[in-house]
């Protein structure tokens, strides 16, 4: 699929953090944890997509966005099944478009379409709608927080979580040493394959390239798809004011790719020019606290290390 | 039977406690009954934990209403009437506060029907484990200290049971123990009786709503981000303040708050919503010229 980017937006880019929309979408009061990276990534979203939206959310951490009778959006909310995000956006989009084309419901009340869901529910369980939903090419934006477990239910293992990862059900053992012995799953290369306008990795450490991302997908139309690295001071044992440096390791060593996916092509907006090791990002987080004591595991470590440098080989110049 | 209900915020260690307080009682040979309330419960609400011990089987299940040792890990919590501390409470219950005031100088502020246990165990904590919120150890020690019966080695066995089964170090362990130890001297003992003739089981009294206007209890759903009337400041433990005359209005903070509690105002300097901010002092961390200060949240009043 062509991707229809206007030229003026070249020009409108967000530049510098001021630069923001000084509005916040989302108010606060919501019973998120403190520190919540996937919190930042959805406010920082929300300012460029504005009220105009209705937003169509999975369970997940993100059940606590919105507890009856509050929630911190200006636009609609509706809550779904982890499953359900993309048949429920479908159903949304369907009515809109019913109602502007046959009821006469104006143009302007139009509302942009969002799913936002965690990576268990992106990864695993809404995974086959959403691939439905592509192949459809519905007109939505899809947000998925990526905190790389499941996070709200006390931090079970996901698709999404990382070789090497401690989680509830893929704890260190001595037959099992490395925690979780599975890879993360390649959303993003599961998502391309359906060939979908737009694409893009996006981190909250990074709320310039973040910001243009989003408003460059506002700009388009059809399946528009974000995945947002979501550290969780809480399920990956890290201090909550250390968000942004995990985040920011996590770009560093390689281990989270900032890009996008337009016209076939995929391009790192942010890329490190000298990757740090692995270990940088591992050693700073509980989850991983077991490879490095009671005894340094250079095995796993070395594997984490190995996959990263055989990721960025395929874009080396 | 005898009854404890603990209060203190996620991720100070009040579920612990209550673990460690249950082990301990069952060691010393009492039927015993430890668990946490869990909701949405994240890092800096307010959590709130239950336990109960008996010579005889503990029959009795759900929520402590009426606590016959409360313990207060976090004073702040006293304020906030959507917490309900006290709730359950009267002239008979023995209630413990982790404070730098005076047992006479809480009981008259925060208008309780009896005089409180005081010590300030985050200052012990600080010292032994160089953790100030960390109380699930002294907070624990010092329901054992208040409910007597349980000797100093039945407590440390506990806490190497209970600390032995998270992925912390022999050294934390050891200095936690240490921290037990010290507080166990200190605290006051008081060897409460148990009164065994409920034969397990005693029904809560009705408690009797106070009559609110609707408005107050269902507030309007059409309104947009009416989440701000859900006040989160009582999350924080930590304060941020920002030093206006070393800000140099970059606007970092705001940024990267991402509760979106920190605005820009006309002089391009941030003013921080103390209402919600939960305390995650990631605008401290960020900061690239050190203007913020962090500030312990102590006490509800100086």
């Amino acid at each position: 699929m062509t991707a229809t980017i206007p030229d003026s937006l070249e020009e409108s880019k967000y530049k510098k953090v001021t630069d923001l929309n000084p509005e916040e979408e989302i108010a606060p009061g919501s019973a998120l944890c403190a520190g919540c990276g996937g919190l930042e990534g959805m406010r920082l979203a929300m300012k460029v997509l504005g009220e105009n939206t209705l937003t169509c959310n999975a369970a997940g951490c993100f059940t606590l966005i919105s507890v009856y009778p509050f929630t911190p959006l200006k636009g609609s909310w509706l809550y779904t099944t982890m499953s359900g995000p993309v048949p429920a956006a479908q159903g949304v989009r369907d009515a809109l478009d019913i109602r502007m084309h046959k009821h006469g419901l104006p143009e302007k009340e139009d509302l942009q379409v969002i799913v936002v869901a965690g990576d268990g529910s992106t990864n695993d369980m809404g995974l086959s709608p959403t691939s439905a939903a592509i192949h459809r090419n519905l007109d939505f934006i899809y947000f998925c927080y990526d905190n790389e477990a499941y996070g709200n239910t006390g931090f079970q293992q996901s698709g999404a979580s990382p070789l090497g990862s401690h989680t509830m059900t893929s704890p260190d053992t001595p037959e099992h040493p490395a925690g979780s012995e599975r890879t993360k799953k390649d959303l993003f290369g599961i998502w391309m394959a359906h060939n979908p306008p737009y694409i893009a990795t996006v981190s909250p450490r990074e709320p310039i390239d973040l910001s243009n991302k989003f408003k460059k997908a506002k700009a388009m139309k059809g399946p528009r798809l974000f995945i947002c690295l979501s550290p969780c001071p809480t399920g990956w044992g890290f201090d909550p004011k250390d968000t942004h440096l995990i985040a920011k390791l996590a770009v560093d060593t390689g281990i989270f790719p900032i890009k996008e996916f337009v016209d076939g092509k995929v391009t790192h907006t942010k890329r490190p020019h000298k990757r740090l090791p692995v270990e940088k990002y591992l050693e700073r987080q509980k989850r991983f606290h077991h490879l490095f004591a009671p005894k340094r595991r250079d095995d796993i470590i070395a594997q984490i290390q190995s996959n990263v440098d055989a990721y960025w080989e395929q874009y080396d110049e | 039977m005898l009854r404890i209900r603990l209060h203190g915020r996620g991720g100070q260690g009040i579920k612990t406690a209550s673990q460690i307080l249950g082990t301990a009682a069952h060691l010393a040979g009492f039927q015993a009954q430890d668990f946490p309330l869990y909701g949405a419960e994240r890092r800096g609400a307010p959590i709130v934990a239950y336990a109960r011990f008996s010579k005889n089987i503990v029959l009795e299940r759900g929520p402590v209403a009426q606590p016959d040792i409360l313990l207060i890990g976090d004073e702040t919590l006293l304020s906030d009437p959507m917490a309900a501390v006290t709730q359950g409470t009267d002239a008979s219950t023995l209630i413990f506060i982790n404070s730098r005031h005076t047992s006479q100088d809480l009981k008259k502020h925060y208008h309780l029907e009896s005089l409180p246990v005081q010590l300030d165990i985050s200052e012990l904590c600080q010292k032994y484990i160089q953790k100030p919120m960390i109380l699930s150890t002294a907070l624990a020690a010092v329901g054992v200290r208040l409910m007597g019966h349980i000797d100093l080695h039945h407590l440390l066995q506990a806490i190497r049971e209970e600390l032995g089964q998270g992925r912390i170090n022999p050294e934390k362990i050891a200095a936690n123990l240490t921290l037990a130890e010290e507080v166990f001297q200190k605290a006051p003992s008081f060897d409460l009786e148990f009164s065994e003739s409920d034969n397990g089981f005693s029904a809560s009294r009705l408690v009797i709503l106070e009559r609110r206007p609707p408005v107050d209890s269902a507030p309007l759903i059409f309104a947009t981000g009416n989440m701000a009337q859900r006040k989160t400041g009582n999350w924080r433990t930590h304060r941020p303040v920002v030093h206006n005359e070393q800000c140099n209005g970059c606007g970092i903070c705001y940024a990267r708050c991402p509760e979106g509690d920190i605005r820009m105002d006309a002089n391009d300097k941030p003013v921080i919503d103390y209402d919600h901010c939960k305390g995650c002092l990631i605008c401290v961390e960020e900061c690239p010229k050190h203007a913020i200060e962090i500030i312990r949240e102590v006490e509800s009043w100086n």
